[in-house]
């Protein structure tokens, strides 16, 4: 009863909090704390689709519609340089977008931004948008895309996935998308997949960031420490294409230029959903360098 | 000004920044050394242009902050040239008086080639010991395709520390967990670390010069990338030195929103590094609640801003998204709910010895450290300095919320003052302050939110630059203060030059002396505890 004083006295008072509880009856806080573990509830997430991880207003993808361009300045507009036109058709490049939202406000007949997740591809050609194709993709729960991934890897693998990750010039964006992973609602571990500290253990490297000069190096070692069969997923539109940061005299304008890429996940930053579904995508192939030997 | 009289050649003042233009370069020392001392400000960056296309010379601004209750910023500006043909322009170096100069005066010599005299450093620091020699990326006659050739086989000269028992431990840049790259070299004695070196610039990807050839609105979406998990603070910066430049008034609401992203910003922020010091202290039970906490806030942000970062906030005269009703009653809850679970896991985490223990007297530094180095943000504070820029230098909404109540009344601020000496600047000094700072940021959102204007969120006049006009443009992330310089280019619509400079710029150096009374295991918690970015340092 005494821990809940503390407690209701703390939030009577914020400043309360300055002063620490240290001395306080740790025993009874501690039975409290007990308690209070017991009565916590599940805050992982099944289907994080239909609550609001994934709000309407998340700008997540951008599906292009067949309109004809009434502006032709429409790919100077882009900082990414995601877009082309030729005065009549309209070339998107998911993998350099980073969602800023400017070409559907410029032109709303002919971007529309969503918050679809599904966008990691094999192929890299597979991020251009052309308008007149639209892309039907659906949307998986969360949950469906990770039990398919944890069936997958125990088939091939026998065992967890395990990933090392490298920060090859982000902005830490991407980081704190993958760091979510971890936390206690996207729970990846769960699925089978865990993050390792040394790329002698690892299956898979996932490289954030355009590949500064100055990481190229300890980048291509991390990889080369990797065993075989080896999959590099780049995550973020930096790692794609370079994204904002582009091709510059610091950046060698994204990762498929140091590594050979196998999985593609765009997005400024892609949201923790996207990004395992670049990983289903990884054990996929990894089977197929498994039965090609 | 006294003494400095007939070495200013002009002085300039535009709103809170007095600009003097030294008559000989030989005089910067002095100059420094003066406002230091007499003025009792600290230098805060040091900026430098390639204007030899325009006015013939290359400039560097020494900017100070002026301490106390004044809101004004001096720049002492200088000229230097090439003398004769190959050899490089040069300025006296300031760093027997400003140690924390040590870094300006590198980083301007790898990007412009202007040499310091009197700096004992000649190590490169941005470009690393690859890049063949002669480049200078920020020269304006330097093309931002170029490739450099990449010189093999040099070493950087790491500093030595030898002796009877003394080893090195080499760690980075790859580290072991999800973090940013940098190379940290201990030299240890057994465990104690006896020194530290920091290398860094892994991340760096020629931010400020890629800014040179963007549009200004573009540049804004640059600026959000400087760091991500910094975007309102660095744009709100970039944006308002814009503002202040074309003299714009940014309609009341959109300031109120930009504090209110700026607050959620320092709220999910601190709540991740609260929560990955619980991890670094091996108390995982509490870095999932508090993760879960941060993962509550990010989803608010994309509800709000449809970024989980907050990118897209800010615009060039107000802010890119409105609050409607049912947002800002989202706002209202989620930080409500947020706060009382953080309130619960707070006091548990102070009842673990575990935790308090090993907080408590790890990774120390001393306000005279702090000082010297030009320290910034809660690692300042910590430490016993009291800074602030939403207070100190007031901007978009602040001026109307209570930012500090310590300053309220003379009783509060006697008391303010007091624990200010008490202060240890240790590791548990800085997660009190962090925890301190949730909760009045939750409290200036709420102020905030009772307050909103109904306003436009975005200025009707049209942004009206003059070419090469400039301006600094400041805010206090949660990392502490961040000052972004733009000077605007010929058209009105690029930069000429966008030099920044974030709060990790400054405090990384910090880390080196925090360190020195530890052993190599306290070292995660030590960083943890700074939480530096090493993109918003490399750029
Ligand atoms: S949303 Fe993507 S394609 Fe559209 S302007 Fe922004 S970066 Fe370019
Ligand atoms: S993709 Fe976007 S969020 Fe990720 S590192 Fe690049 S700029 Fe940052």
């Amino acid at each position: 009863m005494i821990c809940e004083e503390i407690i209701m006295s703390h939030k009577k008072d914020a400043s309360g909090l300055r002063n620490s509880v240290d001395s306080g009856d740790s025993k009874h806080v501690q039975t409290k704390i007990m308690s209070d573990i017991m009565r916590d509830d599940v805050e992982t997430i099944k289907d994080p689709v239909n609550g609001y991880t994934n709000s309407q207003e998340f700008r997540g993808s951008i599906t292009l519609f067949d309109a004809i361009p009434h502006q032709d300045s429409l790919d100077k507009l882009c900082a990414a340089k995601a877009i082309e036109t030729d005065g009549r058709n309209v070339r998107l490049d998911l993998g350099k977008c980073i969602m800023c939202g400017r070409c559907q406000q410029a032109a709303p007949d002919i971007f529309l931004i969503g918050s679809i997740f599904e966008t990691p591809v094999k192929v890299r050609q597979d991020l251009i948008r052309l308008s007149g194709k639209l892309d039907s993709q659906g949307q998986k729960p969360y949950e469906q895309m990770g039990k398919e991934l944890k069936e997958k890897t125990s088939k091939i693998l026998r065992r967890s996935l395990a990933i090392r990750e490298v920060d090859a010039g982000s902005c830490n964006g991407c980081e704190v998308e993958i760091t979510a992973l971890n936390n206690a609602i996207y729970d990846i571990e769960r699925f089978g997949v865990h993050f390792v500290a040394s790329p002698r253990h690892a299956d898979v490297l996932l490289v954030t960031g355009p590949a500064s000069r100055n990481m190229e190096i300890a980048l291509r070692r991390t990889f080369e420490a990797m065993p075989d069969p080896r999959i590099v997923v780049a995550v973020g539109a930096c790692a794609c294409s370079g994204g904002i940061f582009g091709d510059t005299y610091a950046t060698t304008g994204g990762i498929d230029k140091v590594l050979p890429v196998d999985i593609y996940v765009p997005g400024c930053p892609p949201t923790p959903q996207a990004i395992l579904y670049g990983l289903l995508l990884a054990v996929d192939r990894i089977e197929a360098s498994k039965i090609n030997g | 000004m006294g003494r400095m009289g007939e070495k200013v050649k002009s002085c300039l003042v535009n709103s809170n920044e007095v600009h003097m233009l030294l008559a000989d370069k030989s005089n910067i020392p002095e100059a420094c050394s003066y406002l230091q001392d007499e003025l009792a400000s600290k230098l805060c960056s040091l900026i430098s242009s390639d204007e030899r296309q325009t006015s013939g010379a290359f400039v560097l601004r020494y900017v100070f902050e002026v301490h106390g209750k004044e809101d004004v910023f001096i720049a002492v500006t200088a000229r230097t040239k090439e003398s004769a043909e190959n050899q490089l322009p040069s300025v006296p170096s300031i760093v027997k008086k400003f140690p924390l100069a040590v870094f300006y005066e590198r980083e301007i010599r790898d990007m412009f080639g202007i040499i310091a005299d009197g700096n004992p450093d000649a190590r490169p620091l941005v470009l690393h010991e690859h890049w063949s020699a002669g480049v200078y990326p920020l020269r304006k006659d330097f093309d931002i395709k170029t490739k450099v050739s990449r010189d093999t086989g040099k070493e950087y000269p790491f500093i030595k520390v030898e002796g009877e028992g003394i080893c090195e431990i080499p760690v980075g840049p790859v580290h072991a967990g999800i973090i940013e790259p940098g190379h940290f070299r201990f030299s240890v004695l057994g465990e104690n670390i006896i020194n530290l070196e920091t290398r860094l610039f892994y991340t760096h990807k020629g931010v400020e010069k890629l800014a040179e050839t963007m549009k200004l609105d573009q540049a804004l979406l640059l600026s959000e990338r400087i760091s991500g998990d910094e975007s309102v603070a660095n744009s709100l910066a970039y944006c308002q030195a814009l503002e202040k430049i074309a003299h714009t008034s940014v309609p009341k609401r959109a300031l109120q929103i930009r504090c209110i992203c700026a607050e959620m910003e320092r709220i999910y922020n601190h709540l991740g590094t609260l929560a990955g010091i619980s991890t670094d202290v091996g108390f995982s039970y509490g870095s999932a609640r508090l993760n879960i906490l941060k993962e509550r806030m990010m989803q608010l942000n994309s509800v709000i801003s449809g970024s989980r970062l907050l990118f897209g906030v800010n615009r060039i005269g107000g802010v890119g998204i409105d609050l409607d009703a049912e947002k800002l009653a989202m706002i209202i809850n989620t930080t409500q709910i947020v706060q009382e679970d953080f309130e619960k896991i707070i006091s548990m985490l102070r009842t673990k010895s575990s935790v308090v223990d090993r907080l408590r007297n790890t990774g120390i530094i001393s306000k005279k450290v702090a000082y010297d180095l030009g320290l910034v943000g809660v690692v300042a504070r910590a430490a016993g300095l009291d800074v602030d820029t939403r207070r100190d230098h007031p901007y978009a909404a602040y001026p109307t919320v209570s930012v500090d109540t310590h300053h309220d009344t003379p009783q509060n601020l006697m008391e303010y003052k007091v624990n200010l000496e008490k202060r240890k600047g240790d590791a548990l000094g800085r997660f009190e302050l962090r925890v301190e700072e949730v909760i009045d940021s939750i409290r200036m959102i709420d102020e905030l939110i009772s307050d909103l204007y109904d306003d436009n969120i975005l200025t009707t006049d049209t942004l009206r630059l003059e070419p090469y006009g400039y301006a600094l443009g400041y805010a206090e992330s949660h990392r502490g203060q961040t000052i972004h310089w733009v000077m605007v280019g010929q058209d009105c619509d690029s930069l000429f030059r966008y030099k920044i400079r974030t709060a990790s710029f400054v405090n990384w150096p910090g880390i080196e002396q925090a360190v020195l009374s530890d052993i190599v295991p306290d070292f995660p918690i030590v960083n943890k505890s700074l939480d530096l970015s090493y993109s918003g340092n490399d750029l």
